[in-house]
């Protein structure tokens, strides 16, 4: 970690920065970011804990504990889908939309990556 | 009376580096039994000696006995300290120690089991005069049983794992449809954590305050109240901050609750460190759980009462008596935030990964405990907790200000901290006030909190910053290797 002094609007602004494994993490104004630039990462998005409408993803690591849903089923918005263990927690994830399960695709037991889908839901009306 | 000459640790992270700083000023030697991943620990580093007795899973290292056993004997270890979590209640587990020639530094296996069955715990704090919240604590542990007690006890209702402690296997029942899900997962939790599916059920308080009583048995025989802690600010049951003294209790209320604590200790001959539990709504309170070990929080009571819980814990395991006076002063306040390696602005899911540089910002009054250095890695196999900062001040206000200070100024490189949740917390008008109840968190904090990020002149500065920090520099990690560059052995290198 170094201590760069960035000017801001004219005033001078101490900065705690370090690069890890290309991206920039630094410390301004009492708290820590990370900046990684957009259009390498754009792309990647989707390892997040998903927003995409009808994909249930894992949002960490982990271990699958029970799969609620197979294909075929009805969900609705909210419904727990799935509950996965990480970290010595259980976790539930909820189905983001209204629809029909066409993809289920692990068992309890199954160890899951970070953004790996669990379950697809299409929307009952489309 | 006995001396040791060599301590045992059956733990990892801070608190194994907490055991191996008592040990080392007791003038005892200190072996480290990890598992494999943790040999990039400050513990692995600090200890005299260390032997690696399994892989990561905790099942095979952590809570295995016999490889704990084995690893301590064999090593000529005189005493074990089980730290908190893991075997630290595991009455087996003492009881293996004593069956192998050594101490356990905790109380003994008996209390454990007492204490340990949520169940037993319960009818012992009835018996002995204290209040207990209504609830099923029944040996018949069919699924159609259970229904029928929590349609008596009423909603809400919780049901949990009868030998976890903290979280574990822990939940909520609102209405009827939920309880057979809830009874499952709180069993599989249980299994899986503690190797035993037995739950109990309780009345669920909704406007109350988790208030514990810190006990001390010294070898003497002596019950030592150590005055209490209040740990409210809870998510999913896990404790974030803690306090003592707590703001909610005046001297009556904190006279009979320190009664009714030592009358417990009492009642079962207790030996070391232990803490009772309380659920406070309004002026009345409940006995929730005897915890019969050292707690996370155990520091904000060494701040506010001058002692160190370890360093006694060890002496009384060797026949010492402690020297503290029956009714404790306490002076001023202390403040404990738990430090989770988690994205505070994506739900706290945790974040794992290689550590990068960390500032401690150290001064008066200002305590931390942790247990990974630069390099280290943080996995998903363990708790979360990757540190906790204390803070000691005059008064509560301070202490909170002093507190605020420290984590704006604490800085942790490649793992992202629940650092900007905390200061949220202390910002917060109910907690501020005092008025906060183990609700608190669910009730302020249950969404996901909104990063404002940064103005477009900061951003620019940041972008212009990205360049400038470059790929070159003696601070740059490479995303493959696992340790930070060290002048020393770089030097070493070049020399071959």
């Amino acid at each position: 970690m170094k201590t760069y002094w960035l000017e801001i609007d004219g005033r001078p602004v101490k900065v705690l920065a370090e690069k890890l494994a290309g991206k920039l993490w630094y410390h301004m104004d009492g708290e820590t970011r990370v900046y990684e630039p957009e259009s390498k990462y754009a792309s990647g998005k989707s390892s997040r804990a998903s927003a995409t409408p009808g994909v249930i993803a894992a949002p960490m690591p982990g271990k699958i504990i029970k799969v609620f849903c197979e294909q075929g089923d009805f969900v609705k918005v909210g419904q727990v889908v799935v509950t996965m263990e990480a970290m010595k927690m259980e976790y539930s994830l909820e189905s983001n939309i209204e629809g029909v399960v066409t993809a289920a695709n692990f068992k309890s037991g199954d160890q899951v990556a970070v953004g790996q889908e669990i379950v697809k839901v299409e929307a009952a009306d489309g | 009376m006995q001396n040791f000459k060599k301590v045992a640790i059956a733990n990892r992270g801070e608190v194994a580096v907490r055991i191996i700083r008592a040990c080392q000023e007791l003038g005892i030697k200190t072996l480290l039994l990890h598992s494999e991943p943790d040999s990039k620990t400050v513990a692995w580093r600090m200890a005299d000696e260390t032997v690696c007795i399994g892989p990561a899973t905790t099942i095979e290292s952590y809570l295995n006995i016999e490889s704990n056993i084995e690893a301590a004997r064999s090593h000529g270890a005189d005493a074990i300290h089980p730290g908190f979590g893991f075997l630290s209640e595991n009455a087996a587990f003492a009881r293996a120690c004593e069956d192998a020639g050594m101490v356990f530094i905790g109380p003994s296996s008996q209390s454990i089991d007492l204490f340990g069955d949520k169940i037993s715990a319960k009818n012992l704090v009835e018996k002995a005069g204290g209040p207990v919240i209504p609830g099923y604590q029944g040996e018949d542990q069919s699924e159609a049983t259970l229904l029928e007690k929590i349609a008596e006890i009423g909603f809400p209702c919780i049901v949990k794992a009868a030998a976890g402690g903290g979280g574990r296997g822990l939940k909520v029942i609102t209405a009827m449809e939920e309880a057979k899900g809830a009874i499952e997962a709180s069993k599989r939790e249980g299994l899986s954590a503690f190797g035993s599916d037995k739950v109990f059920l309780e009345k669920y308080l909704d406007a109350a305050k988790h208030i514990e009583l810190q006990i001390f048995g010294d070898a003497s025989g002596e019950v030592f109240c150590l005055g209490e802690r209040e740990c409210s600010v809870q998510r999913r049951h896990q404790k974030i901050i803690e306090e003592a003294l707590s703001p909610a209790l005046d001297e009556k209320l904190r006279r009979e609750m320190t009664d009714v604590a030592v009358k417990i200790g009492k009642a079962a001959n207790y030996r070391g460190a232990g803490t009772v539990e309380f659920l406070l709504q309004g002026q009345e309170f409940y006995f929730l759980e005897m915890n019969t070990r050292l707690q996370v929080e155990h520091p904000v009571t060494e701040l506010v009462c001058g002692v160190d819980l370890v360093k006694a814990q060890i002496n009384t395991a060797q026949g010492h008596s402690v020297s503290w006076a029956q009714q404790p002063t306490f002076h001023g306040h202390s403040l404990e935030c738990r430090l989770y390696a988690e994205d505070p602005y994506q739900m706290g899911i945790p974040s794992t990964g290689l550590l990068g540089s960390c500032h401690w910002p150290h001064g008066p009054g200002r305590r931390f405990e942790v247990g990974f250095e630069p390099g280290d890695e943080v996995t998903s196999f363990y708790d979360p907790m990757i540190a906790k900062i204390i803070v000691w001040d005059e008064s509560r206000p301070r202490a909170i200000r002093k507190m605020r200070q420290v984590l704006r100024e604490t800085v942790i490189f490649g793992v992202k901290t629940n650092i900007p949740l905390l200061i949220e917390i202390l910002d917060h008008p109910e907690f501020t006030s005092g008025e906060m109840t183990t609700k608190f968190i669910e009730k302020n904090f249950s969404k996901t909190l909104i990063d404002y990020g940064l103005d477009d002149s900061q951003k620019r500065a940041v972008q212009g910053l990205y360049q400038r920090v470059g790929d070159s520099g003696p601070n740059e990690f490479s995303g493959s290797t696992s340790f930070l560059p060290n002048p020393f052995l770089q030097s070493w290198g070049s020399r071959r």
